[in-house]
């Protein structure tokens, strides 16, 4: 380890009137995982999507063991030596396993322009037993496959040629615990061989238990390189806010009396191979948490309590008897939802901020004529931005421009516009940098203080410790167990009702 | 459909063959039900076989059309493609004296070069493949029209070997191991599917998308043109209509990559072409042989299509269908 493998110099990139990389000049070292922190907007993905030809380099360069490289798609870095893990699903569907690991590379199998399937399977199939993955069959269509399978899929499409760098882009917000496992097993290769890997993760202790070097930008401006053993947490935070963190992180208060009133009430819910016989009330001013593994249940729990749940049964009963079963009612009865999934099923992405935060405030935005006023929808727009300070141009700028934290915040900023009394919140700051956590927590801390109830939904234990006045655990779609707000309580105490 | 779940669950048989079970039932299905409504003069071996030839002619071009489909772009210039192609290849084999080879390089050319206009307009103009083809169909309407002079265009028997047994078959078999093969063993195939599963993700992989389109609107046209070959030489002549009227020569093909599309996650989407043409074809000669109005058989038939597609394309609950 020591010799530069990477040198990023004067590197910029702009969108619109957004400075997205700004003049950022570092370099990176063989043998190493090189994290990339900042808060969400820093410009770690848009630098990494320079390196590996998605986006276009504005100006500067990337020098690759002494010379200059600049793909222009996937493909071209590949043959730099160049690869990338993404966050989301980066597989396509329709194709075999076989053809998404050779996607782009084809040629190596095709003579006379007729393709030879069956090397190719070959092959594809001798890189996922010498993976281990032996369970994942070369010529399957890659549709039967689930997430976490096609994420291990990705792993051998982007290191199976040995690469020189492989960028993992937050992939390991998307992955269980064992797909974790399996991710740092082949980063700890990578690195043996000599090999870099750049890694992007919000998850700060994540970063000092796996990388050597950390790089920390802060909008779109690089502040400084550390060695993780030479930092803690409470260091790497401070460099990717540029202060200290004012105020409180985490709720303070510790046992304070929730009220009795009852504000929902959930009846022995099931839904079929998710959830079973399910029952617990949210009382006014409560912050309720779920935990438990990943596929634990727990993430149904927010939509069967939104009415968005399929084939559900049981009862959930707000505290004026209106039983919710779908989702109108539950708007209609000042419920609100946020999913894990944010841009699948929170925003919309193509749409602008404002329409985006009107969205199911239309009717009190209505003229007399029932027409829609829009002077009336961009001041309710703006003033809910505006509160949640949503990082934008404007209200007309899309969705889709914005980084994942800002998308949460004008999530949050449609309920809060609609002033829902119930919220259920489904992991609120995933993917999201520690600045826009903290406004988030104290957004939590102001709704409970005004009489709204929350529920908190989330795989991240300390938040749950930190933020909530009850956890329920959940285990195979069931309640394992229940603890109230505690100082005494650890990361332990509720694991072990999670396993 | 539960029980095919069940079966898929389990995984007792592979995707493939239960994708062939549900089609196999399906022409049993459709034949008995005419079969029992009209069994003198409906369904026996030989008249099943001129059923088949008579859906080869329509499945030829739904082969080369899934690969315009399967990228999510539509094309409503079908029927006025087969009519141009026709009326061309007609004139080139009859009044240039050009034979079989003016009949055959007439369609194939002509069909050809509408997918390349297709193709090319599409990816440069920017707006919906729909708009797109639906402006040309009446381009190509009017260029046929000119073409054949508004007169009926005849094919001389002579060379009506695609007509008949066995040149149909052998033509539409030739044509569908090349779509076989296209789709199976190159890279346009692959590029296909690719596209049509995630343009962005593909375009990062290095894909020249535009490139692929085009691709896609000239096998469909290619694969149209030669079904203008089957249609012209089945039918002995062709009209150059206007007025968008060409589009009820879209019916047909269209129906039968749903069929592909919806038999896609079996991974066999061209026999499901072959097979499904020959439903379409038996519930057609069906209502026929009982004599039917025609107001009546296209009621029917639109029901019994939406119904048969509806139960093979069942989506997961809460996915989105456009």
């Amino acid at each position: 380890m020591g010799e530069v493998r990477l040198k990023i110099e004067h590197l910029c990139k702009t969108f619109g009137i957004t400075k997205a990389v700004a003049d950022v000049s570092f370099s990176i070292k063989k043998g190493e995982v090189h994290a990339l922190i900042g808060e969400n907007g820093s410009g770690k993905s848009t630098l990494t999507n320079m390196l590996t030809g998605i986006y276009t380099i504005d100006s500067g360069k990337f020098i690759l063991d002494g010379r200059e490289v600049h793909p222009k798609n996937q493909v071209e870095a590949n043959k730099e030596g160049i690869s990338i893990i993404v966050q989301e699903l980066g597989t396509l569907s329709g194709l075999t396993v076989a053809e998404n690991i050779f996607l782009g590379h084809e040629d190596k199998f095709t003579k006379f322009g007729i393709k030879n399937t069956n090397l190719m399977n070959k092959m594809a199939t001798e890189l996922l037993k010498k993976y281990g993955f032996d369970r994942i069959k070369a010529g399957e269509i890659i549709d039967r496959y689930n997430f976490e399978d096609r994420k291990l899929i990705e792993i051998v499409k982007a290191t199976y040629f040995e690469p020189k760098i492989v960028v993992i882009d937050e992939t390991t917000t998307a992955l269980s615990n064992e797909g974790r496992h399996e991710l740092y097993k082949h980063m700890e290769r990578i690195k043996k061989a000599g090999n870099t890997v750049i890694f992007i993760s919000h998850d700060l202790p994540e970063i000092l238990e796996k990388s050597d070097t950390v790089t920390v930008l802060r909008d779109g401006v690089y502040i400084d390189t550390v060695s993780s053993k030479d930092i803690d947490e409470e260091g790497l935070r401070k460099l990717m806010v540029g202060r200290e963190l004012e105020g409180d992180y985490y709720r303070k208060q510790f046992g304070e009396s929730v009220k009795d009133e009852v504000v929902l009430s959930v009846k022995n819910v099931s839904v079929p191979g998710l959830l079973e016989d399910v029952s617990f009330d949210l009382h006014k001013g409560e912050i309720l948490g779920f935990g438990g593994l990943s596929e634990s249940g727990m993430h149904e729990i927010g939509k069967a309590i939104f009415g968005a749940s399929y084939d559900r049964s049981g009862e959930v009963i707000t505290s004026d008897g209106t039983h919710i079963n779908d989702i109108p009612t539950a708007i209609a009865h000042s419920i609100a939802y946020t999913s894990k999934d944010r841009d699948n099923e929170s925003v919309v992405m193509n749409e602008s901020i404002g329409d985006n935060i009107c969205l199911p405030s239309l009717d009190k935005l209505k003229l007399k004529w029932k027409f829609l006023s829009d002077r009336a929808m961009n001041n309710f727009a703006n003033e809910y931005a505006k509160k949640m300070s949503v990082k934008m141009v404007n209200i007309d700028q899309f969705v889709s421009d914005l980084s994942g934290g800002n998308k949460q915040k004008v999530v949050l900023a449609r309920w809060i516009g609609k002033d829902s009394d119930i919220v259920v919140l489904d992991s609120p700051t995933r993917g999201i940098d520690i600045k826009v956590k903290q406004d988030i927590y104290n957004l939590m801390n102001g709704m409970i203080k005004s009489g709204k109830s929350i529920i908190m939904i989330s795989e991240e234990l300390m938040e749950l410790i930190g933020m909530c006045d009850r956890i329920i655990i959940m285990k195979d779609g069931k309640i394992s167990g229940e603890i109230d707000r505690s100082v005494e309580i650890g990361e332990n105490t509720l694991i072990s009702m999670m396993v | 459909m539960d029980f095919i779940t069940a079966i898929k669950n389990k995984k007792v048989v592979s995707a493939k063959v239960l994708g062939y079970i549900i089609l196999v039932f399906l022409v049993i299905l459709s034949w008995a039900v005419f079969k029992i409504l009209t069994p003198k003069n409906f369904g026996s071996p030989g008249n099943l076989l001129s059923y088949f030839q008579a859906s080869l002619i329509a499945t030829v071009g739904a082969v080369g059309f899934y690969f315009v489909m399967v990228m999510g772009m539509f094309d409503f210039s079908i029927g006025a493609n087969i009519m141009l192609s026709a009326i061309v290849g007609s004139v080139f084999a009859g009044k240039f004296g050009m034979g079989y080879i003016g009949l055959i390089l007439g369609c194939i050319i002509t069909g050809t070069i509408v997918g390349i206009l297709n193709g090319f307009l599409y990816v440069n103009l920017r707006i919906p493949s729909m708009i797109v083809t639906t402006g040309l169909a009446l381009i190509y309407e009017s260029v046929a029209n000119y073409i054949s002079g508004g007169v009926e265009q005849t094919l001389s028997s002579e060379l009506r070997i695609f007509g008949r047994m066995p040149g149909d078959i052998i033509l539409a078999l030739t044509a569908f191991a090349t779509a076989y093969l296209i789709l199976n063993y190159t890279k346009i195939g692959t590029y296909t599917y690719a596209i049509g599963s995630n343009e962005f993700v593909a375009k990062n992989m290095g894909i020249n998308i535009k490139k692929y389109k085009v691709a896609a609107f000239i096998i469909s046209g290619a694969f149209l043109g030669i079904m203008s070959i089957l249609t012209i030489s089945y039918g002995s002549s062709m009209v150059a209509v206007t007025g968008m009227a060409s589009m009820s020569r879209n019916f047909i093909p269209t129906m039968g990559c749903f069929f592909g599309l919806a038999f896609k996650k079996y991974g066999m989407p061209l026999q499901a072409i072959i097979i499904g043409e020959f439903v379409i074809n038996i519930i057609f000669f069906g209502f026929i042989a009982l004599g039917a109005p025609t107001a009546i058989q296209d009621v029917i038939t639109g029901i019994t299509l939406l119904i048969i597609i509806t139960l093979t394309t069942k989506v997961n609950k809460g996915d989105i269908v456009k």
